[in-house]
């Protein structure tokens, strides 16, 4: 897939004149997947990006051009797709990646050719950590983010003994390893996990009712996408939702597709670092313009998108003109987004943000994620990342 | 972990309830073959459309016009196939139709997310199947029960179909030897067109079955096909009596070793598939000997 | 038995002389496509061997290649060894994997033999997904590319390491037909045609078929091997059976059975999916629907159709040459 879409966006208001006079030909490559498993994460993302770029395109003073590659989420092809983008289409930054697979994969490519990669979804701690890079930067999430301080909350709610289940890879490891962490530290028990074939399982109930029988409190899972779906419904259909609460990584009921989990998701407390339905101005002007323009609610996929745009166009805005200097600017973003007070921290490149508690509900228009709790933003440990400092 | 007799039943009944699922899927695969002598790897895209047709109908008109409106578009969809493709394709042995098949697949699987996106689809199960049943004192959701109830049920009626009436009988002919069946008069084409048919219809009943339960994915049927090749391959080719002891092989090998050795879990059912082959090179209950 | 005719040689001149001159001429990702190229085409030469040779449609072929970039790339990447050492070992792991899954399945025919293959296949890549050593999913990464500034070749510049494949392709073709031509592939052509007769002559058959089922897994994992250098990065969907059910069509699309026309369909279905994909994502679609017409049209494949319209227009002439011949005798 080869649209080259141009959105010429030039510095028009007199306002701006303090910024550099001359506007620059910037080229953004967005590698994401458009076929296989993650279309859908890949459709949002993009156009949570075009949405951040249209909106925010303007204080960057140049004429921004978009490049898009289909990674089909397959490693290789991913790689093949980032050296095109890099020699070939000679991009100056490029933008998203959903599969850490692929994020591993292109990893030194772009950390030797010292091209900026704004990650828009890949989750893998090591991204951020022992195999950080000043070119990558994260505007997305990572597995331990998201899961740490849900140990610590789920405990000081009075759950003792919980049990865990996930997908038998690395993000599902990774996730629920953080989980596990944050609540054996604060006091709490795992009573026992169980790791499921990833993509290959039909049937939880083996699992489920091995949970059952373990006597937990609370089950925590990490699922996404399909699996997440079965998970919920055949949760449900046990009718174990009653006797022990499920909890989980946000992605469990993502509002990219819970209205497919149906009532089964009613009641699931999970952790995320955005829903639709956190109180700011920036977040009610992102929803209305989202969903103007696509007709439906934006995931949290699509917020990667809009504020990986946002981050470009703010290293711009601040003078960045070529790979080098992008890649320096990301380093230094912050902003107030849809996401609250979202920040790179320049020890390892990864986003600063908070952490949203919120609990899947009936609304008036389906289901909606009510806000239980907001847990304060935390740098990721640096994780055996040891980069030179932004200069 | 306490592991008691209702731990212990509740994994029988989720190995049953994973054999019948398969088996409504494996038992159109292998009578095709058995009659037609090839594999038609489009059977798990089949699966995947009936899914879809019945999550778009049960949106509008409920679960049960949707359970009812699967098997007749993907019976239709077949009865297409058959008369453009497969049809002209019968002379040409088995390798161009799996090759056909093949071709499907990709094919079936752009269709579906143009037709019907790429997010995932969802449906609820009818209030009536909704809730749970005690069973030796432990708590099962219905509609598992349902699916295990309707699994066995399609099983008998297709024994007694097959062992008692005369289309039955003109089947195993036709499965024993097509040339020598045609020369006795059945009109062994039609017998083809029959059989493929419901066996596409049976596959658009399973999807519908499994939308409930599972999501509804453009990759549902990519999913779905290994899993019901082992079944065939492991029961035998051709033969009702294959389906159902594959089906029930996979299940509970799957569901136990799900529950005992999580860790082998995923090698466990290939190396059965495996060892059943080298040791029986046509299957456990091929339908010729 | 293997034959080159004058139609065979004529189409393996212009491949080389177009792959050459792509090579040559071609910009950076004109180069990668090239390099796919040439090392599906390596794949699908050993496919070709077995299936179209020896009745043994393989569904475990990806996963050979899978073998030998993983090992390649473990012994490399992560044991410290030589490349070129590596790449001796790996391809003779996943020729020794080959030979042993080729002795088991030896008994198997048809669909049976195809799972069989299927199910090897699967158990290797639920190993390399699961296993830690291997990198789980994440997959290993830093496979060095082999050194050759001894000679003053840079294998790191995308041309280089293109005309290094399409050498190492060179190299496959000419092992395969020498395979074939061989005491051991003329067995394994009098098996396909009539296993009991090979066997009442006194042939162990299945020493037969396994033997040319670990030389094919050999050229199998020289691709492997390819692929890991040329991505500098092995991860577990190389061993998917959907990349033995790819490298499975490009044969019949080619044409089996022809060593040439693998070859012709390799070039077609890598050129097809980057054309179309650059239209549209559904690109799927259109090769499943290339695909059908392909099989419809009753030729055994692209090549197989040429093949069969050149020697119904020659017909008459090769009759007349016949008889020559029987003069001359």
């Amino acid at each position: 897939m080869k649209h080259t879409i141009t959105t010429a966006i030039f510095a028009a208001t007199a306002s701006l004149a303090t910024l550099p006079a001359l506007a620059e030909d910037i080229t953004v490559g967005l590698l994401l997947p458009y076929s296989g498993v993650y279309a859908a994460l890949g459709n949002d993302i993009e156009a949570g990006f075009r949405l951040g770029i249209e909106r925010y395109g303007d204080q960057a003073g140049d004429s921004i051009q978009i490049v898009t590659e289909d990674s089909e989420a397959k490693p290789p092809v991913g790689l093949a797709k980032t050296r095109k983008l890099v020699l070939q289409d000679k991009v100056d930054v490029i933008a998203g990646v959903v599969s850490s697979g692929v994020l591993g994969a292109v990893r030194d490519m772009v950390d030797g050719s010292k091209v900026p990669l704004i990650v828009a979804n890949a989750g893998n701690d090591e991204a951020t950590g022992a195999q950080c890079s000043p070119y990558i930067t994260r505007m997305s999430f990572s597995n331990q983010q998201v899961n740490r301080p849900m140990g610590k909350w789920m405990h000081d709610q009075g759950i003792q003994k919980v049990f865990t289940i996930a997908p038998d890879y690395a993000a599902g490891q990774q996730m629920i390893g953080a989980f596990v962490d944050g609540f054996t530290a604060a006091g709490g028990e795992i009573v026992g996990q169980e790791w499921t074939p990833f993509q290959k399982t039909q049937d939880f109930g083996p699992y489920l009712a091995k949970a059952k029988a373990s006597g937990a409190d609370a089950v925590y899972v990490f699922y996404a996408g399909g699996e997440a779906i079965s998970f919920v419904k055949q949760y449900d259909s046990f009718g174990m939702k009653a006797d022990i609460p499920l909890y989980g990584a946000g992605f469990l009921t993502s509002s990219l597709y819970v209205e497919a989990e149906g009532p089964a998701a009613e009641g699931v407390i999970a952790a995320l670092h955005y829903v639709p339905t956190i109180d700011n101005a920036e977040n009610a002007a992102f929803v209305e313009a989202f969903t103007a323009a696509n007709g439906r609610l934006p995931s949290e996929y699509a917020v990667h998108g809009y504020d990986a745009a946002r981050a470009l166009t703010q290293a711009l805005a601040a003078g960045a003109t070529d790979r080098e200097t992008i890649a320096q600017a990301l380093r230094g973003v912050s902003f107030d987004g849809p996401r609250g007070a979202t920040s790179i921290d320049p020890a390892t490149n990864n986003i600063v943000q908070p952490i949203y508690v919120y609990e899947t509900v009936r609304g008036e228009a389906g289901l909606t994620q009510k806000v239980l709790a907001t847990l304060p933003a935390e740098a990721d440990p640096a994780g055996g990342c040891a980069m030179a400092p932004a200069g | 972990m306490s592991q008691d007799l209702g731990f212990w039943a509740v994994q029988t009944l989720n190995a049953l309830q994973l054999s019948m699922l398969l088996f409504l899927l494996s038992i159109g695969l292998t009578v095709i073959f058995g009659l037609m002598h090839f594999v038609n790897l489009a059977h798990g895209s089949l699966y995947a459309f009936g899914a879809y047709v019945a999550a778009s109908v049960a949106s509008v008109a409920g679960f049960w016009a949707g359970f009812i409106a699967a098997p007749i578009a993907v019976a239709v969809l077949g009865l297409v196939l058959y008369v453009t493709l497969i049809k002209r394709m019968r002379r040409s042995g088995p390798m161009p139709q799996v090759l056909i098949t093949f071709g499907l697949i990709f094919a079936l699987l752009d269709l579906t997310r143009i037709i019907w996106g790429d997010l995932a689809l969802g449906i609820e199960v009818p209030a009536i199947l909704s809730g749970r049943v005690s069973v030796l004192g432990v708590e099962y959701p219905a509609y598992r029960l349902f699916i295990i109830a309707l699994g066995a049920a399609i099983y008998a009626g297709l024994a007694s179909v097959l062992a008692r009436t005369q289309i039955g009988a003109m089947i195993r002919a036709g499965v024993d030897n097509d040339a020598m069946a045609s020369c006795l008069g059945i009109n062994v084409e039609r017998l083809f067109f029959l059989v493929f048919c419901m066996g596409c219809a049976l596959a658009g009943l399973a999807g519908a079955v499994a939308a409930p339960l599972l999501s509804v994915t453009p990759d549902m049927g990519l999913q779905i096909l290994i899993p019901t090749l082992i079944v065939i391959v492991i029961g035998g080719l051709g033969s009702l009596k294959g389906a159902i002891a594959g089906s029930l092989i996979y299940g509970f090998v799957q569901t136990f070793g799900a529950a005992l050795a999580p860790q082998l879990s995923s090698i466990l059912i290939y190396a059965l598939l495996a060892a059943v082959l080298v040791t029986r090179p046509t299957g456990l209950f091929p339908a010729k000997g | 038995m293997f034959r080159h005719t004058p139609l065979r040689y004529a189409t393996l001149a212009v491949l080389a002389a177009g792959m050459f001159a792509a090579a040559m001429t071609a910009e950076y990702f004109g180069l990668e496509i090239l390099t796919e190229i040439a090392i599906l085409a390596i794949l699908v030469l050993a496919l070709d061997m077995v299936a179209g040779f020896g009745g043994m449609v393989s569904l475990c072929h990806g996963a050979l290649m899978g073998v030998g970039a993983y090992a390649y790339a473990v012994l490399a990447a992560k044991a410290g060894l030589a490349p070129p050492v590596a790449m001796a070992a790996a391809i003779a792991i996943s020729g020794a994997c080959s030979w042993v899954i080729g002795a088991i399945c030896a008994r198997s025919h048809g669909i049976y033999f195809i799972m069989a293959t299927l199910a090897f296949g699967q158990m290797a890549y639920s190993y390399a997904f699961d296993s830690a050593a291997l990198g789980g999913d994440d997959g290993v990464s830093g496979i060095p590319r082999l050194d050759l500034s001894a000679i003053g070749i840079d294998l790191n510049d995308g041309q280089s390491f293109a005309l290094f494949c399409l050498l190492a392709l060179a190299a496959a073709y000419g092992a395969a037909v020498i395979i074939l031509r061989s005491g051991l592939g003329r067995s394994l052509t009098g098996i396909m045609h009539n296993e009991q007769r090979m066997r009442a002559v006194g042939l162990v058959t299945w020493r037969v078929k396994a033997d040319v089922f670990g030389l094919s897994g050999m050229i199998a994992g020289l691709a492997g091997v390819l692929a890991a250098q040329h991505i500098m990065f092995v991860s577990p969907g190389l061993l998917a059976w959907t990349v033995s059910g790819e490298a499975l069509v490009v044969v019949i699309l080619g044409g089996l059975g022809t060593l040439v026309g693998p070859l012709v369909g390799a070039v077609l279905f890598v050129l097809l999916k980057h054309e179309i994909s650059n239209v549209t994502p559904y690109w799927h679609l259109v090769v499943g629907v290339i695909l059908v017409a392909v099989v419809m049209s009753r030729a055994n494949g692209v090549f197989g159709w040429i093949e069969a319209r050149v020697a119904r227009w020659q017909a008459p002439r090769v009759i007349s040459s016949r008889k020559e011949q029987v003069k001359n005798a």
